[in-house]
């Protein structure tokens, strides 16, 4: 049996990117250069947001006729494809994890741009999936891999992902159509195509670069910068603080550039003193990675933010120039309009605790879910929708005698008093109880409902610490009991409830 | 109307002979009709044959007005089968299409009728079997349908030519055996593009512009006894019989010899090219589909037509069937027929291939390659077989080395801007901050709502049909201790809940709330018109409403909120979950399908933006300082466009919430955020381009009094 090879090709994509287009521009491509050809796609509900995938395939004998019409499948195999064009990298993971590319044979062109998956967004922690990971497997999975921020390119050119992702697939000659049938088969269907064609000619000298660089593909990544990336942090701090910071150890240092600025930004000089008195003993008694913990945690957590806080926040000149930058306005006129709605205790918190610790009192019995709230729309570029705003930055003298202040520094002195002790027992538990702070976060109702896990994580933490301290045991029990919690209420509110059954178990064992 | 612009296909469809079509299977399918000479043409939209509807509305006035097609869209599919009833007395040809096997089952009622009283005019329904991946519906199949009801059933081979060749077929079948025929086709065939060689399009003999003169009676088509039992009688001593014939004499079964004379293998035309790709990877076939392996193709899968089967059988020790779907009637026909012919052969399909899911090619390269490697062929060895489907497999296993976690699901969602979602952000908010009332039981509906029931709403307890959410809490609502809420879409509304809801509530007394969401199109199948779109499909004006039809049911308790006003609509479902008022409250959320807006007002700023006209674009925005990243808002709104993004704050950890370039503005994030109390993060900017010369010395004046005051407070 002579044969024809047949080339396959999938684009597994999300609803509403253009893959239609892509998959229209391939085969019109392939037609006008003369290969027999077909598409197909599966659109369905998937046409919105969902998962969807579009299928090519190609002979690479042009005269069909002559030899008889190959038959195309309508489904790639998995395991013998040749070309998977992914137009959003966690969909590279799915094709993988559905078998379809592999080592031997796949040559995967792929935009490394994320969107996120609902179940990514909802989580309250971190849930995105791991782009490492996904690197990884796109490496051990292809023959080539190209992968690039196809989005990046196209809104530095105007134009779309998919446009960039077609010239990527001309120039990586993963298929035999001639660069100039795409171009033709753009220009034949008529939508955007000075655009396209810049796009086309940017993702073509993208791929055309990495070839020849087979086995070893440059993942070329806007990527996210990592978190704990000290050399992102706090860059160019002044004298005064270099001063300030001096005694501490240069590991320590990058978070403590970033710390300081923060928290006199916040309050003041003397506020940024207080910060460091309450990082020495933690220094003193711990270990580097506890003391960079607790230093990270509590700058962030000093600096909550209350009403004032978001009032010098939403005020800021860089504000309004950022909002500019960020939604590309460039000659035009902006009015910015913000949603405020604090609720009673984000108003009373900013007042004297001594005059409002009655009221308070009363009123968190009074409402005990969800108190009343002030909803408004400012409109912060008109002079009197910034000035009602603006006004608020002036309470920030009186934020050290504030009824938030009085809470949350109580439940600070808490977490470091809880801190203090597990050190004396195990660095890894301290680290533990440092690391649950990261719960203490959100405004009104899911800030408290957060607070209300921090505090009984420290309680069922230290509760059954002693426990362990008591019977001599090595702490994990509690180290993992603090993991644990703080991990399953990061999950999200579905795994809250398991998060205080877990508690409950610990505290009654 | 509709999703994207058919005027180039629109063009194609007027082709004549030997022009050739360049298109997608469904449209190859809509020029045969057009070449067979059908009178008229209706059905009701549905993936994954909607194209076909929305092609024929736009060709309504250049191509069927003038050759005297009356179109239709049909008010549901049983409307749309009710439409043969024209072919049971008149002689003329005429077609209807729906989703199968949902639409299959709303249409069976005129369908029996149409299939018991039987045509003179041929008669073919175009089913889209909406089945496997891509399918947006419970998984069956419509053969049963077709053997209960004696409808000859085609399932083609997947090219343009052969669909275009079926379709013709299936008119000559149907007026050879005098019953409806279905022409079954497959998402991905829908949707294949490939090209067609187009013959002259048909003027049907009884049209619009030749209208009938007389009515025909005769009343042995009509369906009551005596003359249903005739009827009946004549389905197996007649019809039946003549169909097989036709098939044979037109030869729609294609048997494709080969030297492996002792095995063979029967499948369903429409699973022709999976297979062939399987004989092709394991080393049985070229890629032009020249095998050694014998093949029969089942193009007609009912009626089956017993010699053929037993001629194909006859040599045979071993023969395997590929068949998609449960029951497999196909395998069981095979084996009785072998059985009573006394065959020495073994049948074998589902137990090698799988009991159910679609036919993808891991499954039948799975079973091709047990079925091959047990009963032995010469033309490869069985270790060449075994070697070629490991080449394939072998790096499945290692797929758990690289990803560990499961990748992220993506389930289908609202799209940005969606008028429905702040409706779901409502009733989960009201839920969550009152459960006494919100947490009750919820029947949604079919549509783009459905997507309420996943992530992050999950809200709505069942999905049982289109228009039925409303009699889907018919038992649930007097049983249950809360006042129970139903959902469903203006689509939905007119498909069936207007009688089988709201009538079937109103007549039962009935004390629960009804949402409708009003968004003016059914939009989950592509913004098809519905009864209170304004216009038909033809585009002809039609001035029904929703709350006209509710009061004329006597509907006392309506409401109708905008859908993006989320304290409004959530107040309005308190109101309707406490108010005093017995019987069925009713609030109907408007708002246009913002897919349709954005599809007529992009184009239309962008007109005046290059005009130099002053244009205001609304979006939104996330102050990522002021975000602490709790990710609350994603839970309650879920919009595309409302994502994350790593927070530019170097001491915290987790992702923070960003408003993408997609945003379009519907303010349903900052709505969200106030309605459940979350933040302070969101804020909405007019983008003013082109700003005229006031607005610029206002935003001028605003912005340095602005400055200055901003200098002070920092």
């Amino acid at each position: 049996m002579t044969d024809a090879p047949i080339l396959s090709l999938l684009v597994p994509a999300v609803g509403g990117q253009g893959g239609g287009v892509l998959l229209d521009w391939i085969v019109d491509a392939a037609l006008v250069d003369g290969y027999p050809v077909h598409g197909t796609s599966i659109p369905g509900v998937a046409q919105r947001t969902g998962s969807t995938t579009y299928y090519v395939e190609l002979s690479c004998e042009r005269d069909a006729a002559a030899h008889g019409t190959p038959i195309f499948s309508l489904y790639p195999v998995p395991g013998a494809l040749d070309v998977l064009l992914a137009p959003e990298f966690l969909e590279v993971g799915r094709s993988i994890e559905l078998g379809f590319p592999s080592p031997g044979r796949t040559t995967i062109i792929a935009s490394t741009h994320r969107l996120y998956s609902i179940h990514e967004k909802i989580v309250t922690g971190r849930g995105i999936y791991p782009i490492e990971k996904l690197q990884a497997a796109a490496r051990a999975f292809s023959k080539r891999l190209i992968a690039f921020d196809a989005l990046a390119l196209a809104r530095e050119h105007g134009t779309e992902a998919n446009a960039v992702l077609l010239g990527a697939l001309a120039g990586s000659g993963a298929l035999p159509i001639n660069a100039d049938a795409y171009r033709a088969a753009i220009r034949a269907k008529g939508v955007q195509v000075d655009a396209n064609l810049r796009g086309f000619e940017a993702g073509l000298s993208v791929a055309a670069g990495s070839v020849g660089a087979a086995r070893a593909p440059a993942v070329r990544d806007s990527s996210r910068r990592a978190p704990s990336d000290p050399a992102a942090m706090g860059a160019g701090a002044s004298q005064d603080i270099e001063r300030m910071i001096a005694e501490f150890a240069d590991a320590l240092r990058p978070v403590l550039r970033v710390a300081i600025p923060r928290l006199i930004d916040y309050q003041d000089r003397a506020y940024a003193e207080r910060f460091l008195e309450r990082l020495r003993p933690v220094v003193r008694g711990g270990s580097l990675e506890l003391a960079t913990t607790v230093a990270r945690h509590l700058a962030t957590w000093m600096t909550y933010e209350d009403a004032v806080r978001v009032a010098q926040l939403k005020t800021r000149a860089a504000r309004f120039e950022r909002i500019r930058r960020d939604k590309g306005v460039g000659e035009g006129e902006i009015v910015v309009t913000d949603f405020l709605k604090p609720d009673l205790d984000e108003i009373y918190g900013v007042l004297p605790y001594r005059l409002v610790s009655p009221f308070a009192r009363w009123a968190q019995r009074r409402w005990p879910h969800g108190r009343p709230t002030l909803g408004q729309h400012v409109k912060t570029t008109t002079v009197s929708g910034f000035l009602r705003v603006w006004m608020l930055t002036w309470l920030r003298p009186l934020r050290p005698i504030s009824y938030r202040a009085h809470e949350e520094h109580a439940r600070i002195e808490r977490w470091l008093a809880a801190i203090a002790r597990c050190t004396q027992w195990d660095d890894g538990l301290a680290c533990e109880v440092g690391r649950a702070a990261q719960l203490v976060k959100g405004y009104g109702d899911v800030r408290r409902r957060m607070a209300g896990h921090f505090d009984r994580l420290l309680e069922s933490v230290l509760r059954t610490a002693e426990r362990e301290a008591a019977t001599g045991e090595k702490f994990e029990a509690s180290r993992s009991l603090a993991s644990r919690y703080r991990t399953l209420v990061l999950q999200g509110p579905d795994s809250e409830a398991a998060a205080v059954t877990l508690a409950a178990e610990a505290s009654a064992r | 109307m509709g999703e994207r612009s058919f005027a180039e296909d629109v063009k194609q469809l007027g082709y004549g002979e030997g022009e050739i079509l360049r298109g997608e299977g469904i449209l190859a399918i809509t020029k045969a009709l057009l070449q067979s000479g059908v009178s008229y043409i209706g059905g009701y939209p549905g993936a994954p044959v909607s194209y076909l509807i929305d092609v024929l509305a736009d060709a309504n006035d250049p191509l069927l007005k003038p050759l005297g097609i009356y179109f239709e869209q049909s008010g549901s599919e049983a409307a749309a089968a009710a439409l043969l009833g024209a072919s049971i007395n008149y002689p003329m040809r005429g077609a209807v299409t729906w989703k199968s096997v949902v639409g299959t089952n709303v249409a069976s009622d005129a369908l029996s009728h149409v299939a018991s009283a039987g045509v003179i005019g041929g008669s073919v329904i175009v089913i889209g079997e909406d089945y496997g991946e891509g399918a947006s519906i419970l998984q069956e199949r419509t053969h049963s349908t077709a053997l209960k009801s004696s409808i000859p059933l085609l399932d083609p081979r997947n090219s343009l030519d052969s669909f275009a060749r079926f379709v013709g077929e299936g008119f000559g079948l149907s007026e050879a055996c005098h019953e409806p025929v279905f022409f079954s086709i497959r998402i991905r065939a829908c949707h294949m593009r490939g090209t067609l060689r187009c013959r002259d399009n048909v003027r049907p003999a009884i049209s619009m512009l030749s209208p009938l003169g007389a009515p025909s009676f005769s009343i042995d088509r009509i369906n009551l006894p005596p003359f249903t039992y005739q009827m009946e009688a004549q389905k197996f001593d007649k019809r039946l019989p003549a169909a097989m014939r036709y098939i044979v004499e037109r030869g729609l079964n294609e048997h494709f010899r080969g030297d492996e004379d002792h095995v063979g293998i029967v499948m369903q035309g429409g699973l022709w090219n999976t297979t062939l790709r399987g004989l092709h990877v394991l080393g049985l076939a070229d890629t032009r589909g020249r095998t050694p392996i014998p093949l029969l193709v089942l193009n007609a899968i009912h009626p089956l037509v017993p010699e053929e089967l037993i001629a194909f059988m006859r040599t045979k020790q071993r023969v395997l069937v590929v068949e998609e779907g449960m029951p497999n009637y196909i395998e069981r026909e095979l084996k009785a027929l072998a059985h009573e012919a006394r065959l020495p052969v073994e049948i074998q399909g589902k137990e090698l291939l799988s009991p159910h899911g679609e036919y993808v090619p891991y499954l039948v390269i799975g079973g091709l390659r047990r079925f091959f490697t047990s009963a032995g062929v010469k033309s490869q060895s069985t270790a060449a077989i075994e070697d070629r489907y490991h080449a394939l497999t072998a790096h499945r296993e290692k797929v758990g080395d690289v990803l560990p976690e499961p990748v992220a699901k993506r389930p289908p969602s609202f799209c940005t801007g969606c008028p429905e979602r702040p409706v779901f952000s409502a009733l989960k908010i009201l839920r969550e901050r009152e459960p006494e009332i919100g947490d009750t039981h919820v029947a949604a509906d079919i549509g783009c709502s459905t997507f309420s029931t996943q992530a992050p709403f999950n809200v709505g307890n069942s999905v049982l049909g289109y228009g039925m959410g409303l009699a889907s809490s018919s038992a649930v609502s007097p049983l249950f201790a809360k006042r129970t809420i139903s959902v469903m879409g203006d689509g939905a509304f007119w498909h069936n809940g207007l009688t089988n809801g709201v009538a079937n509530a109103m007549y039962n007394r009935q004390d629960s709330v009804l949402v409708i969401l009003d968004n003016f199109y059914a939009a989950a199948t592509g913004q098809h018109h519905v009864p209170s779109t304004g216009k038909n499909a033809r585009n002809e004006p039609v001035p029904m409403t929703i709350p006209q039809a509710l009061h004329g049911l006597g509907v006392k308790w309506v409401r109708t909120v905008n859908s993006y006003r989320i304290a409004e609509v959530i107040g309005t479902i308190r109101e309707a979950l406490t108010t005093r008022v017995p019987g069925l409250k009713v609030i109907i959320a408007r708002n246009e399908c913002m897919l349709e807006r954005q599809r007529r007002e992009r184009p239309r700023l962008r007109r005046e933006a290059a005009a130099g006209r002053q244009v205001v674009q609304p979006r939104f925005g996330v102050d990522p300082d002021v975000c602490t990243g709790d990710h609350s808002c994603m839970r309650l709104n879920g919009c595309p466009s409302l994502t994350l993004r790593e927070s530019p704050d170097p001491l915290r950890e987790d992702p923070i919430a960003h408003v993408d370039d997609t945003c379009v503005g519907c303010g349903v994030c900052g709505e969200v955020a106030h309605a459940a109390v979350l933040c302070p993060s969101f804020y909405e900017v007019k983008v003013i381009t082109n700003p005229t010369w006031w607005t610029r010395f206002v935003s001028r004046l605003r912005a340095a009094v602005i400055r200055r005051l901003a200098a002070v407070g920092t």
